[in-house]
């Protein structure tokens, strides 16, 4: 185990693999930075173009992506007030009110160090725990695979935004995409209409392209660009380099503890489906007002509260592609998506993954750890332009998006279906959006429906129709335990006091 | 428009239609568990059900809330009614490019396409229909190239550049 990680580090100094990190961090720090695009639409962009590399130059580069993006989202939310990706809202709060105090370098600076530190010990937690946690994995049997599934299907869902029933009739609809084409266990066609493309079902590449890019650039389509000249009303400076170190004072005051605490926080949500860096930097935040000496400061300038976001946000990347790597269990849509890049190189996430090719995944593991140093070096050597990233034309970057997207399905597969596939996807993706339906949830069943129903049938099939079968192995229980405890806790009882207040 | 008809209440309807698309090709399945086995309808049953069941809670949800307010949407100061032209004109726009690169290949779609897309969102922003074609040029010239040597020239996929 040592020696592979060791190696995956060395594969870091080969210059192809290196420069893939470098090329995937600075496209995470763009796309992480301007409002509206996210790492998750960088790396579904990026989806098509790794076919053409090597396994671990793809994942190294999903990688830098990954931590780029996740912390670039506090960029524009500290110096405009409008978070370039979800995860920078709760940095946003602390963050602009430091700007408009005259500290923007110095919130940069402690958003940057916040962010780096807690990627390190989310890369750390990351290398530690996954072969631990594939070997108790690689012990579950079918129906605890169903229940598994079913932990990531119910959280994904319970989570999303908006009206629980619109996230599940959100989630219906991925599961219904994913059962068009062959059986998965029976060698017959479902849901074709006669039609040999759509027999052999719709891709992961054209659902992944179609719901988050095509859907993003129709929903800007329909966005005045009136409404973010009206946003922009921070003033833009130009600071020295070095004013974005940020001072000891400011180091002492958030804390070392207390950042990795944050970072521990972030890392344990990242394990959770459906968690997700939003929540992670929100807990974390709450958690760090809690304990804090001053709580008075947050949500008016306080470093302590933009560390705890910053830091726990950037340690759910680790957290994060633990149960993915493991179990096979994507928690989120970026997760998802890397699910994709493995699928597409052969090789199928899950508790025999890091046994069999463990020197091909080992790069990844080392990439999160640089890449996070790399976010710290990032503000000091871009901090000047990170001030100017959301000016950037829209009329390029849309064209841009448009153009890589539907090229990148037709490069990767082929097919001129597929991307009429993805165009369809993207247009009711728009319209579940403008009706206020989740589309990360359609997104989790498309990828997890075929586990979801093997699954199931399977463990039927042994039970003879019998569902208590899912109630005999003591890891299925604890499974469902947990669901039904998640939804205790994020639906019934929130609910409960909505309805009692 | 009515009440009744609202374009939440539209949209599950809608869904509720693809539905029964979907549940015509289930009902063309053999029955779960005919040969004691699941079989291929076991889940796309439960799923139909769902949906029949979450659009009619959304409907019902609908009918039984307060009137909502109608909200001004923001407005483009050079395209009236950018929320329905917008999507139609990416829409469109999209799906003409994948008609030109069937027949004309990536060089001539890419190109159009992306000269289109910068167009209307370069005049969206300004309103300047001569500056917002010399751009939208620049950046059409620059995207087809770029697309051309990443995909083809640095990672080697396929593409009809001239036509299929």
């Amino acid at each position: 185990m040592i020696s592979e990680i060791a190696q995956g580090f060395a594969a870091l100094a080969h210059p192809m693999t290196f420069l893939h990190l470098v090329g995937g961090f600075m496209l995470g720090l763009v796309f992480g930075a301007i409002p509206g695009l996210t790492a998750t639409l960088a790396i579904a962009l990026l989806l098509p173009f790794t076919f053409g590399m090597d396994v671990s130059d793809a994942l190294v580069m999903v990688a830098g992506i990954y931590m780029a993006g996740i912390y670039a989202g506090s960029i524009t939310g500290i110096t405009l007030n409008i978070p370039g990706a979800p995860s920078g809202a709760i940095t946003t709060i602390d963050g602009h009110a430091l700007m408009k105090r005259g500290e923007g370098t110095q919130a940069l600076g402690m958003s940057a160090l916040a962010s780096a530190l807690g990627g390190l010990i989310g890369a750390v937690v990351l290398i530690a725990l996954a072969q631990p946690v594939s070997a108790i994995a690689l012990m579950f049997q079918t129906p605890d695979k169903f229940s598994l599934v079913l932990l990531a299907v119910v959280t994904v869902t319970i989570v999303a935004s908006g009206p629980l029933i619109k996230a599940m009739m959100a989630m219906a609809l991925g599961l219904m995409i994913s059962t068009v084409g062959i059986d998965p266990m029976v060698p017959v066609g479902r849901f074709d209409f006669g039609s040999y493309h759509l027999i052999e079902g719709i891709g992961l590449l054209p659902a992944v392209i179609g719901l988050f890019a095509v859907c993003e650039m129709i929903a800007q389509s329909a966005a005045p660009s009136s409404l973010q000249k009206a946003e922009a009303v921070a003033k833009v400076v130009r600071p020295r380099r070095r004013d974005f170190l940020p001072t000891r004072a400011h180091i002492r005051e958030v804390g070392l503890i207390a950042t990795v605490k944050s970072a521990l926080i972030g890392v344990v949500i990242g394990m959770l489906p459906g968690g997700g860096a939003s929540m992670a930097s929100f807990i974390a935040y709450a958690e760090a007002k809690r304990s804090a000496r001053a709580p008075e400061k947050f949500g008016n300038g306080s470093y302590e509260g933009l560390a705890a976001s910053e830091s726990a946000n950037n340690a759910m990347c680790g957290g994060a592609v633990i149960p993915l790597l493991t179990m096979g269990i994507p928690g989120d849509a970026v997760t998802a998506i890397i699910f994709g890049v493995l699928l597409i190189h052969g090789l199928v996430p899950g508790p025999a993954l890091l046994s069999d090719n463990l020197v091909v995944i080992a790069p990844m593991f080392a990439a999160l750890f640089v890449a996070s140093i790399f976010v710290f070096l990032s503000v000091l050597a871009f901090g000047p332009v990170y001030l100017r990233l959301s000016q950037i034309n829209r009329g390029v970057l849309y064209g841009f998006i448009a153009m890589i997207s539907m090229v990148g399905v037709y490069a990767s597969s082929f097919s001129f279906f597929q991307m009429w596939m993805a165009l369809a996807i993207g247009a009711v993706a728009f319209l579940l959006r403008s009706f206020g339906y989740p589309v990360v949830p359609a997104l989790m069943g498309v990828i997890l429906g075929p586990y979801f129903e093997e699954f199931l049938r399977r463990s039927l099939i042994v039970s003879e129709g019998d569902p208590t079968i899912f109630l005999r192995s003591p890891a299925s229980v604890v499974l469902l335990a947990l669901t039904a405890l998640f939804i205790w806790l994020l639906r019934v009882r929130p609910a409960l006091r909505a309805a009692k207040s | 428009m009515p009440r009744l008809l609202n374009g939440q209440v539209l949209f599950a309807l809608g869904l509720a239609a693809m539905n029964t698309i979907y549940a015509g090709q289930v009902a063309a399945m053999d029955r779960p568990f005919a040969t004691g086995e699941p079989g291929p309808a076991f889940l796309p049953m439960i799923l139909c059900g769902f949906v029949y069941i979450a659009a009619a809670w959304i409907v019902i949800a609908e009918f039984r809330a307060a009137p909502a307010v109608r909200s001004t949407r923001d407005a483009s100061d050079t395209i009236p009614a950018l929320h329905v032209i917008g999507p139609l004109v990416a829409i469109g726009l999209t799906a003409l490019f994948i008609i030109t690169f069937f027949y004309a290949g990536y060089a001539v779609a890419a190109a159009l396409y992306t000269f289109l897309i910068a167009l209307f969102f370069n005049y969206e922003t300004t309103g300047a229909p001569v500056r917002s074609a010399l751009i939208a040029l620049a950046t059409s010239v620059g995207v087809t190239l770029f697309g051309w040597l990443f995909f083809v020239k640095l990672f080697d996929l396929y593409l009809p550049v001239w036509g299929a």
